[in-house]
């Protein structure tokens, strides 16, 4: 009799574990998709702004045909190049930036402001999501999680691979 | 800024009647969030709810434990458990900002309560213990429900990510610095003069550092004066002063914003021996923005703040002949202390609340996502959203 009862506390206890486990998981992959979904707004609106640098005096014309290039491919990257074409935004930004810092006028000022503002909260995404996806990976490294497959059929989360220096 | 007025709630997790870094933090904080039209409500143990501002309620009565190197008074257990449960479902909030949801408090418990858009602050800073590894696992999945992590100082985030395995994005605790900024000198205060601030009986404030380094530093300023201000009971402590010294020293007592604004812009040098346990630092921000130049102890959440001696000196912690060499040379130098008070003025700046509550509004921005509100978790488990269906 006590052996009934101890094996089913046990099947209780497991159960409750793996619905607990799969309601962690469930949450983990929200996050990852919230917190993708901030960045990649962020990362739109960059790219925008990139553009109005390109068209406004900020830019000569050799940077302003790079800095447009590079803007147009960020926006229609397809999710495996989008990391690279992004780091790439941010390296002609990046160039620009440099030595133009001393002949911007008031009206291209705003832009920059904007640009700045908009690198610090991408900075504040890029580190919220990344930690997103690590602890995902993580837990579904887990034992538990690959045996009873607690993930479903929600895809692994990949690591944005984002150049730490961005600007 | 985000244009829509937002529900927030932030849980307090020490006794709001008893002073303490965190609490000043939340106050600030809930306040500014109040004034730019925001409605905030902070959850926190109090000892006596009559006197708490019309924006905090009381999860019952804080109990004292031992906790990093002090005695903490913070609350858990099935009642206050209930409490917080009933805090979230009434409050309807966007967004909850827990604080220092690491330690058996009820930010841990409203931690594990709720479910949506959720901020963590981590303030403490600890060498590495064991204990945590032990709890680890029990904590992490509570942990990882935050959507966003905010650590005081790097010394706070290394804490973090030592004992938790996690990030997080480091945005400083807030002052008003304006009301620093403005500090008229007083003669009193003005000369060859030192200032101390703080509970000055806590051995980890480090007076005891600064009286051995004073018979050095009165051979090469026989006019150097020591003030110190503070709440406490200074007998103990002049005891201990060598009695031919004991006449540089001033108990001034605890003073006011004016008089600490007055004080840092008055004193030659300001010094924070703190030999550890410190993980931001207010007063040493609070002293920048008052236009002090500072002389500070090289812990990491010190080291930090200054820029690792840009915008103030450093020396060795616990090095009392260091500290004697660095404040002789400071005082000597004019030029020196000149350019390190400028310098440190503008670093104050940056930790005022208009600049620090805007980096806390973008990581709020980043949390809430759609309308999505603060539940508790309860309501959206699997089992219950089963039975609940036929309900309606």
């Amino acid at each position: 009799m006590i052996n009934w009862v101890a094996l089913a506390f046990i099947l209780l206890i497991s159960l409750w574990y793996l619905s607990f486990t799969a309601t962690r998981l469930d949450r983990l992959h929200h996050r990852v998709e919230t917190s993708w979904a901030n960045l990649d707004v962020l990362l739109q609106k960059r790219a925008a702004v990139a553009l109005e640098i390109a068209h406004s005096d900020i830019a000569d014309p050799a940077s302003s045909m790079l800095l447009t290039g590079a803007a147009y491919q960020a926006r229609d990257a397809d999710i495996k190049s989008r990391s690279q074409a992004e780091s790439g935004l941010s390296g002609a930004l990046g160039l620009l930036l440099e030595d133009s810092q001393h002949l911007a006028t008031a009206a291209d000022n705003v832009l920059l402001t904007e640009l700045s503002a908009l690198t610090d909260k991408i900075r504040v995404a890029i580190a919220i999501h990344t930690d997103a996806v690590t602890r995902t990976q993580m837990v579904r490294g887990k034992f538990v999680v690959k045996v009873f497959r607690l993930a479903g059929t929600a895809p692994l989360p990949v690591t944005y691979e984002f150049e730490s220096d961005v600007l | 800024m985000l244009t829509r007025s937002l529900k927030i709630g932030i849980v307090c997790p020490y006794s709001w009647d008893t002073p303490g870094g965190v609490q000043n933090h939340i106050r600030d904080l809930a306040e500014f969030l109040i004034a730019a039209g925001h409605e905030v409500s902070v959850l926190a143990p109090a000892i006596d709810e009559s006197l708490l501002p019309s924006y905090v309620v009381s999860a019952g009565k804080p109990i004292s434990i031992p906790y990093n190197g002090a005695v903490a008074r913070v609350l858990f257990g099935p009642v206050a458990f209930a409490r917080v449960r009933q805090w979230i479902s009434q409050g309807d909030f966007d967004l909850l900002h827990l604080h220092e949801p690491a330690i058996p408090s009820i930010s841990l418990l409203a931690c594990w309560a709720a479910d949506g858009p959720m901020v963590g602050t981590f303030h403490a800073a600890a060498k590495r213990q064991k204990i945590i590894f032990a709890i680890g696992p029990i904590l992490e999945p509570a942990i990882e429900k935050l959507s966003a992590r905010i650590a005081v100082s790097e010394a706070a985030r290394l804490t973090l990510t030592d004992h938790l395995d996690t990030d997080a994005v480091i945005i400083p605790n807030g002052i008003y610095a304006s009301r620093y900024a403005h500090g008229t000198k007083q003669s009193k205060w003005q000369g060859n003069t030192i200032g101390f601030i703080g509970r000055f009986e806590e051995p980890r404030k480090g007076l005891s550092v600064l009286v051995e380094a004073l018979p050095i530093i009165a051979r090469f300023a026989p006019d150097i004066k020591v003030f110190v201000a503070g709440p406490g009971d200074s007998t103990d402590v002049e005891k201990s002063i060598d009695p031919q010294l004991r006449h540089r020293f001033e108990f001034l007592g605890k003073i006011s914003e004016e008089d600490k604004a007055d004080f840092m812009a008055s004193v030659s040098l300001y010094v924070a021996p703190n030999t550890g346990g410190e993980s931001f630092g207010i007063i040493l921000a609070e002293a920048l923005a008052g236009g002090a130049c500072v002389v500070a102890s090289d812990i990491p959440a010190f080291d930090d703040l200054l820029g690792h001696g840009e915008f103030g000196a450093l020396f060795t912690s616990e090095d009392s002949t260091d500290l004697a060499k660095v404040i002789i040379d400071l005082l000597r130098d004019d030029a020196k202390r000149q350019k390190l008070s400028e310098a440190g003025k503008a670093r104050g700046q940056s930790f005022d609340w208009t600049a620090v509550a805007e980096q806390i509004y973008s990581v709020y921005e980043m949390s809430i996502v759609g309308s999505e509100k603060v539940r508790l978790a309860s309501d959206t488990r699997s089992w219950n959203r089963f039975l609940s269906k036929d309900d309606k």
